[in-house]
């Protein structure tokens, strides 16, 4: 049978680094898996908040289109069992003066690809975007976050905090796409990775995109342990390593963590790594 | 005998389709010390800058004229190698460009004249020493990684470099502590002779401390709301903008 | 302005232009069969085992299909190249011996100029052979070797045959195979243990037929704790046909050695420079390379770095400038291999005129690199609002002990910064040349003088009468 695409790299490079492509999970291809849509429509000026919890759904498909003036806030919180795969892809459209606020989170699943493609189309829209993952056991992550910027004076923001133990796998590609025209436009992204243990394989893939002059564009991607002098001084005060491990992985997810509007799924996300953090092979 | 090098004539100014000045006239001659003073906001950055011609502001009605001549329709460059200086507020960063390189094209360019570097060096050398900057900073990039006070060192070393005939010095003295607004008050007072003039925008005065302030204006809501001699400055410093008078509509 | 424009642009043509008659002895036909092939290892005498690889190559050539990725290069046609021009004479070990013509096109480049100034050996490639080649005395005196290919083939058969396209195999990519077919010419150099040459190698590669391809083999193999500067620079006068350059460049910087590999490539903008370079550097070794893009149509090139040894390093700088009908797609590639090994990647890239820059790289740590360390800082330049810039950089991190930082910027020149240039006096144009010569600084500091004053120039040539 052949592999059904998920998503794909906005500009290919080369193939022996297999950040190409993400195909669909076997399990989910050979049983075919229901598609649970959401549709979420942002009048004009109005505001939207939608929290969406996923533990049982493997497939889901998001689009929301706001409309001039509006704001959506939308929160996705991936929290299957273990054993299973899931995907989620979300389309937003921004129109004149919109603004998109997305705040996600990958916990669960045994294989889980999230695609997120944020289209700024209106002038003086806005996207702001802050993701976590927490990936261990043999965990597969596979992340495709695209911002394009069509409109005028468009601003993007893409953060993303990350934490990686066993021999967890992980691929986050990022995209920030500048179009001819989108004059006055800013975007800013970042990653940040911290490696728990050998044995993990991170995969980081920020691009950018401009066929604008008139634009103003930075990533920057941070990969590596934890820092041993950080460490040291929370030790000195008494912590052993697993949870010196807990507090400073607690701080790095904190400033996502917080745009959770729900005190009990925040409280819920952070249980869930520090025990997951306490059970570390390593 | 005075002679006038700097005429403003009913200045209308303003950015983004906002007048910002409104209607300044203001007459600077040779061998004057001005002293512009005025709440946060008034427009006194905005006039600097338009003096120099900055490209992001428009002037919309009056006039500027430097040395008898009409510079309102004038380049920046164009001014400043007729003879204007801006000493910069917040000076820019500009990476793979050295002090020494910057400073021997631009005298170059208001100069006309090819620069030999050996002479150049020495006397950069001189007016570093004299600034208390580190001979090294020549060769570092304009302003990268400079402190708030090596920044504004290093615009009076280019005031002193490059001597034009009209300093305008925006708030060159802020962030300083008090030696290093002494080294650039010293630098200052070394430029300024009977031949040339500036025009000083200023929050505490020391920086006027070696120099003779001729006239003092006090800008409010882009005017010129009060003028008078050297006593004002003190008078402002003591008693605040608050009892200079609203502009008069 | 217009006039300075046009005046300018004369200039530049008249110096890389320079178009000679062709008068090549022997020409092979178009297009590439088994038989060019025979003709080509014929014309060089090759050994048998060279045949043997060329004609293996070829098999692999016509197997592996053309990238998915990166510029398009649907307009090569192979079947219209000429991959093979032979230009008249022998090759000379005294300048006076090279036929007039090639001399004059030599000399106005300023080569031998640059021999007698500043460099200890030369090589000079015209079209597919090397017609002058010299090194210094005190250099060949203490074992170093500098040659052309052909020759390396046939006096030092042993060492090419232990290291040729061992780095790059014919079967790493198509235009690999390609180049193992029916490479030509080229640099060999051999630096022994400990021997230090101070004074740098040059190459300079310069194709002159129309629709020809130029597929020079440079292999330079530096001993332990030895040390070297090479520099190749390349151009080509301007045809209406596509030019083909596919070269292959292999650096083997053994145990303690120090490589530095500059280029400054100004091939003519009818040329698809589709090369590859690549260096394995052993224990405490470092390469450098520093790589100046400009000419071309198309370019696909990423030299890549192969720490191999434990605490080897890598320095890369590298400047990209592409300006009208340009699409230069460059960067690098580091695989860490061993503890501690250390990258640091440094590119500036510049779009104008409606030219296509892209950014390009892969960063691979291997579960054995631990300790490694690398950085990657790129900036782009955009000069208008026809050109385009992309950044597209991988990282693959297979192991937790490493220190990865990587950072990019995409924009234009701030109009502040033109405001405090041009209030010290400075005109607008000149204030923007030095913003981007400023911009590439990073570059200019890491080339021999006489070659940051061409980069500065070929910069000059790009930006005067397009901006303000």
């Amino acid at each position: 049978m052949e592999k059904e695409l998920f998503s794909t790299l906005p500009v290919p490079t080369w193939r022996w680094l297999g950040v190409n492509e993400a195909y669909l999970p076997e399990e989910l291809q050979t049983l075919p898996t229901p598609v649970r849509k959401i549709q979420i429509d942002v009048p004009a000026g109005q505001h939207v908040t939608q929290v969406i919890a996923n533990r049982t759904e493997q497939r889901t498909e998001i689009t929301a289109h706001v409309a001039e003036g509006g704001s959506l806030q939308l929160v996705q919180l991936q929290l299957l069992p273990s054993d299973k795969a899931g995907t989620c892809s979300v389309a937003v459209t921004a129109e004149k003066d919109a603004q998109v606020y997305y705040t996600g989170a990958e916990i669960g699943a045994s294989r889980v690809l999230a695609q997120v493609k944020i289209d700024l189309a209106g002038d003086n829209s806005k996207a702001d975007v802050a993701a976590l993952y927490f990936g261990d056991g043999t965990r597969s992550i596979d992340l495709n976050y695209v911002i394009t910027q069509t409109g005028k004076k468009t601003e993007a923001n893409m953060q993303v905090r990350g934490a990686l133990q066993d021999s967890a796998a992980k691929i986050f590609r990022g995209t920030l796409d500048f179009k001819a025209g989108s004059k006055g436009s800013t975007g800013r992204e970042k990653e940040e990775v911290v490696l728990l243990n050998e044995g993990i394989r991170n995969r980081s893939v920020p691009l950018m995109l401009s066929a604008e002059e008139d634009v103003n564009g930075q990533h920057a991607v941070s990969a590596g342990r934890l820092d041993n002098s950080r460490l040291f001084y929370l030790m000195s005060r008494g912590l052993d390593e697993k949870e010196a491990r807990k507090l400073v992985v607690g701080a790095l997810f904190a400033t996502v963590l917080e745009r959770v509007p729900d005190a009990d799924l925040r409280e819920e996300i952070s249980r869930e790594v520090e025990e997951r953090i306490e059970h570390g092979q390593r | 005998m005075t002679e006038t090098l700097l005429e403003i004539h009913d200045l209308h100014a303003g950015a983004a389709g906002r007048e910002i000045l409104k209607g300044i006239d203001l007459t600077i001659q040779k061998g004057e010390v001005h002293v512009i003073l005025g709440p946060n906001g008034s427009g006194k950055s905005t006039l600097m800058n338009v003096i120099m011609g900055h490209p992001g502001y428009q002037v919309t009605e009056g006039s500027l004229t430097f040395e008898g001549k009409d510079i309102t329709a004038l380049k920046t460059f164009e001014r400043a190698r007729a003879g204007i200086f801006l000493s910069f507020q917040t000076p820019e960063e500009i990476p793979g460009i050295t002090v020494e390189n910057m400073l021997r094209t631009a005298r170059q360019a208001i100069t006309g004249k090819r620069e030999r570097i050996f002479g150049f060096r020495k006397e950069l050398k001189e007016m570093m020493e004299e600034l208390q900057i580190d001979p090294s900073y020549s060769e570092r990039y304009l302003n990268v990684g400079f402190s708030g006070g090596e920044k504004k060192r290093n615009e009076i070393l280019q005031l002193l470099m490059l001597r034009p005939k009209l300093a305008l010095l925006d708030e060159t003295d802020s962030g300083l502590d008090v030696d290093a607004v002494q080294i650039v008050s010293r630098g200052v007072s070394k430029f300024h002779n009977g031949d040339n003039a500036c025009l000083i925008i200023t929050h505490n005065a020391r920086i006027l401390d070696k120099l003779k302030v001729d006239r003092v204006h006090v800008l409010k809501q882009g005017r010129i709301v009060e003028e008078g001699g050297p006593e004002l400055v003190d008078q402002i410093n003591r008693d605040g903008f608050g009892h200079i008078k609203e502009t008069t509509e | 302005m217009e006039q300075q424009k046009t005046f300018v642009e004369d200039i530049e043509r008249t110096l890389y232009d320079i178009r000679n008659e062709d008068h090549s002895v022997y020409k092979t036909e178009r297009g590439l069969t088994e038989e060019i092939i025979r003709d080509i290892s014929r014309q060089k005498k090759d050994p048998a085992w060279m045949l043997d690889f060329r004609l293996q190559s070829l098999e692999k050539y016509y197997r592996i299909p053309l990238p998915v990725w990166g510029p398009d290069i649907s307009e090569l046609n192979m079947d219209d190249i000429v991959t093979y021009v032979r230009p008249g004479g022998k090759m000379a070990g005294n300048w006076q011996e090279v036929p007039e013509e090639i001399k004059a096109t030599f000399d106005r480049l300023g080569i031998p100029e640059a021999e007698r100034t500043s460099l200890s050996g030369v090589g000079a490639q015209y079209d597919s052979e090397v017609v002058y080649h010299r090194v210094q005395k005190e250099l060949s005196d203490q074992g170093v070797i500098y040659t052309d290919f052909e020759t390396a083939v046939h006096e030092y058969e042993d060492i090419v045959k232990e290291y040729f396209m061992k780095l790059v195999p014919p079967k790493d990519h198509k235009f690999a195979a390609l180049h193992g077919a029916v490479w030509s010419g080229g640099s060999f150099v051999y630096v022994p243990e400990g021997v230090h040459v101070d004074i740098p190698l040059q190459s300079y590669f310069r194709l002159n037929a129309a629709g020809a391809g130029q597929f020079e083999h440079t292999l330079i193999i530096c001993e332990k704790n030895s040390s070297l500067h090479f520099i190749e620079g390349c151009s080509a006068p301007r045809y209406n046909v596509t030019n083909l350059h596919a070269g292959c460049v292999e650096l083997y910087v053994k145990e303690g050695a120090r490589l530095r590999y500059s280029t400054i490539e100004n091939w003519s903008r009818n040329m698809m420079n589709l090369n590859t370079k690549r260096a394995l550097v052993e224990k405490d070794g470092l390469i450098e390379w520093v790589s100046g893009s400009f000419g071309s149509h198309v370019s696909c090139l990423y030299p890549s770095s192969i720490l191999h040894g434990e605490n080897a390093r890598c320095e890369f700088t590298g400047v990209t400038f592409a300006s009208r009908g340009q699409d230069l797609d460059t960067g690098a590639t580091v695989v860490m291999l061993a503890p501690n090994t250390s990258a640091n990647i440094n590119t500036r890239t510049i779009s104008k005129s409606g030219g296509a820059a892209t950014y390009r790289s892969a960063v691979k740590v291997t579960p054995g690199a631990k300790g490694a360390k690398c950085l990657v800082n790129c900036e782009s330049l955009l000069l208008d609002e026809k050109s385009r810039s992309d950044t597209l950089p991988v990282m693959d991190i297979e192991t937790d002990d490493v220190e990865i930082g990587h950072e990019a910027k995409i924009g234009r020149i701030s109009d502040e910064a033109i405001f405090y240039l041009t209030s010290r006096g400075i005109a607008e144009e000149e204030a923007q040349a030095m913003i981007v010569r400023g911009f590439v600084e990073p570059v200019a500091k890491a080339l021999p003088l006489e070659y940051a004053v061409e980069m500065n120039n070929l910069i000059n040539l790009e930006l005067v009468g397009s901006m303000g």
